[in-house]
């Protein structure tokens, strides 16, 4: 029924969809933050700069991201910058 | 043994102190002898939902300090039995509540009452930690509305962490209450259901209280609407009651009716 009145109704999705979908998205980063400890984004900024001392990575080309598994917490580290032709 | 409920939500103004009004004098109707602490220092505003304004001599942070005995605070609900509150301070400071003061005042409360109910202050910081570090259980209550949805996973982070209970490894047992709900709304998806809400915040979801004209008129005549038997939102508060103490009842005013063209012409307001 809300799907057939929706077809009929010119807006394209739905408001109560749209406030779920964002709202799914904020507090998964929220709780991700909660979880995580304090000197993260100290320990973030500074293994940044460490890495872009030898690399030529740009700001996005690393990626910290941060896990807590069941046993363990995790740290994952990406980095990666352009090829060097020589 | 004596329980303390926290009734708490982050966001302003989605009906916590209503709220606790009403579950508080449903407790009471059912015989539990029952105390309401208002906690919101500066902004005291349960005295006025319950209709006690003037009778108000001292409060919570006369009796920390030693101003006042708890006795000669407590104020007797003149409509039901077994009904007191604990007003806040409507003048003080707020920093002038601690953690020790309240602790003393709670212990003391727990010799004589069933149910503690404490009405948080809105937002994250000190005043809504204080009013939720002794609890053995919390209500917390969301608009169906994208801030207060919000705002109140993030209250239930604090109660898995900032508590008494989170410290020593407990947990505070935590339900849903969705309120100003309106279910034709819902029907046109311009509001999200009380589904959504219960799996985005993944607690369990206790009463739903639809949005309704027996709200404000009851806080206007300082009488809880529980009181108000005929509205929907008087029984809403009667059914979350009931099963806050355990007894299983279906939802109810969460379905949208849809009005003939008669009552639609004539039925009025509810």
């Amino acid at each position: 029924m809300k799907r057939l009145r929706s077809f009929f109704q010119k807006e394209a999705c739905p408001s109560a969809d749209v406030a779920c979908e964002r709202l799914k998205i904020m507090i998964n980063q929220d709780r991700m933050q909660r979880n995580q400890p304090e000197f993260l984004p100290r320990l973030q900024s500074e293994l940044i700069e460490v890495i872009r001392r030898y690399t030529q990575s740009d700001q996005g080309d690393i990626q910290i991201s941060y896990h807590n598994l069941p046993q363990r917490t995790q740290i994952e580290l990406n980095v990666s910058w352009p090829a060097t032709r020589s | 043994m004596a329980k303390v409920v926290v009734i708490t939500s982050g966001k302003g103004g989605v009906g916590k102190t209503t709220s606790c009004a009403s579950i508080g004098t449903a407790l009471a109707m059912q015989g539990h002898r029952t105390v309401l602490i208002d906690f919101d220092v500066g902004l005291r505003n349960l005295d006025l939902v319950m209709g006690c304004e003037r009778r108000v001599v001292y409060d919570l942070i006369n009796i920390t300090t030693g101003e006042a005995k708890l006795s000669q605070a407590l104020i007797r609900d003149k409509r039901v039995d077994n009904l007191y509150m604990l007003p806040a301070s409507q003048t003080r400071d707020k920093d002038a509540l601690t953690f020790e003061g309240i602790e003393l005042v709670i212990n003391e409360l727990k010799q004589e009452f069933d149910f503690i109910l404490c009405d948080s202050p809105a937002g994250i910081e000190r005043g809504a930690v204080m009013a939720m570090y002794f609890a053995d259980e919390a209500i917390v209550v969301t608009n169906p509305e994208v801030s207060s949805v919000r705002d109140s996973d993030r209250i239930i982070g604090l109660l898995d962490s900032k508590t008494r209970r989170a410290e020593q490894g407990e947990s505070v047992r935590t339900c849903l209450l969705v309120t100003r709900y309106d279910p034709e709304r819902v029907e046109h998806a311009d509001m999200m259901s009380v589904q959504d809400i219960e799996e985005i915040l993944a607690i369990p979801l206790s009463g739903v209280i639809p949005e309704s004209q027996a709200v404000l008129r009851a806080s206007n005549q300082g009488i809880p609407v529980v009181h108000d038997s005929e509205s929907d939102a008087g029984q809403a508060y009667m059914d979350m009651a009931a099963r806050f103490l355990g007894e299983d009842r279906p939802m109810r005013f969460i379905d949208f009716e849809r009005k003939g063209l008669f009552s639609r012409m004539f039925g009025g307001r509810r």
